[in-house]
């Protein structure tokens, strides 16, 4: 155990992270980028953008939360020393989200009303069942929570929606590289660290198991919103058909999600993050539980 | 980008930067500036670069006399419980933090805090302390262990203003009135370490007498509250400085001066000393 853990340390995350690839980055994106103006003067993408950063911002808000409060429950102190970076590495990803809703327009003044009104509900449950277990100081539930659940879902829908950034929004783009390389340090700790205490504690799967399963339902329901229900459907789809005329592909998971219904590409990132799910819990020995679908 | 929130420092020239002092902003200014990762990074980045578990990596750690190492050995160990009593703390303080700003503060300060558990339990292996978490377990000052209990007994208790003052003006100027005499006579690596911990700790007390400054100048009861917690905590303070500065070696006079500049930090609140 302490072998893996001096991989990381403090010493490991300042030279890779900070001194490494967020050198020369101002608020997770180089300084000279910005909001791409067809963006900013469409008002119905610009609000799909705020809705977007929105849930991003209520995701990292729950990680902080998480992560801080995990380090006083940690049962050694190097895991203490990695939660601490982690600590730090969500509450810049709240910065830098929190930042981009400034940039898409929203008044200083409105911020927290606007992460209230867009806000997704089942978001908001998904953080109380995980925060839940924070409280209660249970290491084991509250690392698998954070580290495997709400950072497995985070890293895939980092990676669908830079896919889609790439072509479009290289600021947006480039805030999500950093930040996807941040959560694949996290979701590590958490399958190394978590796999020991497992074996250490077996009477605590049932309870693991069931967390996964009530915290995967809402992360599905939430996707649903996102996709099915999405007010903007009509001007996604106008504008990936631009797009696609124009030799635009956003590839993903072996296929371009431009020219995919949002039914579809509601399905293919679920898939992808239960799939994740079912083989980093397989790891740790924790029997993935197959959520209801809503 | 007009809507961006105020840039750290990216705006002044090297020279200002190796001359700037949270201390001397004006506190609207500070509150604005001073409470995002950007910040931070700008600050640690001028004094951690280059370093290696907080130490310039061509500095070499000299071989000490067997007492002098054993006294070092047991400095250092408290060293820890001290960083370690600071890195739950802080960490308990974000789930209480008022807003935003002060939480991703909060959030720069739970790193330096491990950091500095990290690079003193690296010193000690460089001592040859084979089991540092051990040795620290073993050697840990009894008033300090005291401290570091009543400390997370006010974050659990999710009293902020106490909890801020116990944290970041009383244990943070502990930490810093010691390191910083400790820094003047250490061995070269031990002073590398500790002059980089000490510009973090003067960041962490700029956080805590400017929140709490602010706070007392809305709510001046709040003062007779915290100078409870102070008359509560001084003698712990006070134990755990003179046990710290006598494996130090420190002269009676230098003892007595230090323990009077712990107790001005309380007095720039306008506690009483």
């Amino acid at each position: 155990m302490a072998d893996f853990l001096t991989a990381y340390s403090i010493q490991n995350w300042l030279e890779s992270c900070p001194q490494g690839y967020l050198m020369g980055t101002v608020y997770g994106h180089r300084p000279e980028d910005e909001e791409p103006a067809p963006l900013l003067e469409n008002e119905v993408l610009r609000e799909e953008a705020i809705r977007t950063t929105v849930q991003l911002v209520v995701g990292e808000r729950c990680a902080l939360a998480a992560s801080s409060g995990l380090i006083n429950a940690a049962p050694d102190e190097a895991s203490k020393r990695f939660l601490a970076t982690q600590t730090l590495d969500e509450a810049r990803h709240v910065e830098i989200f929190t930042q981009r809703l400034l940039d898409l327009g929203v008044p200083k003044k409105d911020l927290e009303s606007t992460i209230q009104h867009f806000a997704n509900p089942n978001l908001v449950k998904f953080a109380e069942v995980l925060l839940e277990k924070v409280d209660k100081k249970d290491f084991v539930a509250g690392v698998v929570g954070q580290n495997i659940v709400l950072e497995g879902m985070a890293f895939s829908v980092f990676e669908m929606l830079h896919a889609v950034s790439e072509p479009t929004n290289p600021k947006f783009a480039r805030m999500l590289s950093g930040t996807i390389a941040d959560e694949r340090r996290h979701v590590g700790f958490g399958e190394n660290r978590i796999g020991s205490l497992i074996k250490q504690y077996p009477e605590r799967k049932a309870d693991v198991e069931k967390l996964q399963k009530e915290m995967s339902y809402w992360m599905l329901a939430t996707f649903a919103d996102a996709f099915r229900n999405n007010p903007a459907r009509a001007e996604f789809k106008r504008i990936e058909g631009e797009l696609s005329r124009a030799g635009v592909h956003a590839e993903w998971q072996g296929v371009d999600l431009l020219t995919k219904d949002p039914e579809e590409m509601e399905q293919i990132l679920a898939d992808t993050v239960l799939k994740e799910f079912k083989t980093r819990l397989s790891r740790i020995g924790i029997e993935y539980q197959t959520p209801d679908r809503p | 980008m007009g809507n961006q929130e105020p840039g750290p420092q990216a705006n002044r020239t090297l020279s200002e930067q190796d001359h700037f002092e949270v201390h001397d902003l004006a506190p609207e200014v500070f509150y604005e500036q001073v409470h995002s990762f950007e910040f931070w990074f700008q600050a640690v980045q001028g004094y951690l670069s280059g370093k290696v578990y907080g130490v310039d990596p061509n500095l070499s750690a000299p071989s000490l006399p067997d007492l002098d190492r054993d006294r070092l050995i047991t400095v250092l160990c408290n060293y820890c419980v001290g960083e370690t009593a600071a890195l739950e703390g802080a960490s308990g303080l974000i789930a209480i933090a008022p807003n935003r700003h002060t939480k991703i503060f909060l959030s720069t300060q739970v790193v330096d805090e491990g950091r500095h558990l990290e690079v003193f339990l690296h010193r000690l292996r460089l001592l040859d302390v084979a089991d540092p978490e051990g040795e620290v377990e073993r050697r840990a000052s009894r008033s300090l262990l005291l401290f570091k209990r009543r400390l997370l007994e006010l974050v659990n208790g999710k009293d902020w203003e106490a909890a801020i003052f116990a944290q970041n003006v009383i244990l943070e100027s502990l930490e810093f009135t010691v390191f910083q005499s400790h820094a003047r006579e250490a061995d070269p690596v031990t002073r590398d370490l500790l002059l980089g911990i000490v510009k973090d700790e003067r960041r962490h007390i700029g956080f805590g007498e400017n929140e709490l400054g602010r706070r007392l100048q809305l709510a001046p009861h709040i003062r007779a509250r915290l100078g409870q917690v102070k008359r509560e905590l001084d003698h712990l303070v006070l134990d755990t400085l003179e046990e710290t500065l006598l494996e130090l070696g420190a002269d009676p006079v230098e003892r007595e001066k230090l323990g009077r500049a712990y107790l001005e930090a309380a007095a720039r609140l306008g506690l009483e000393t």
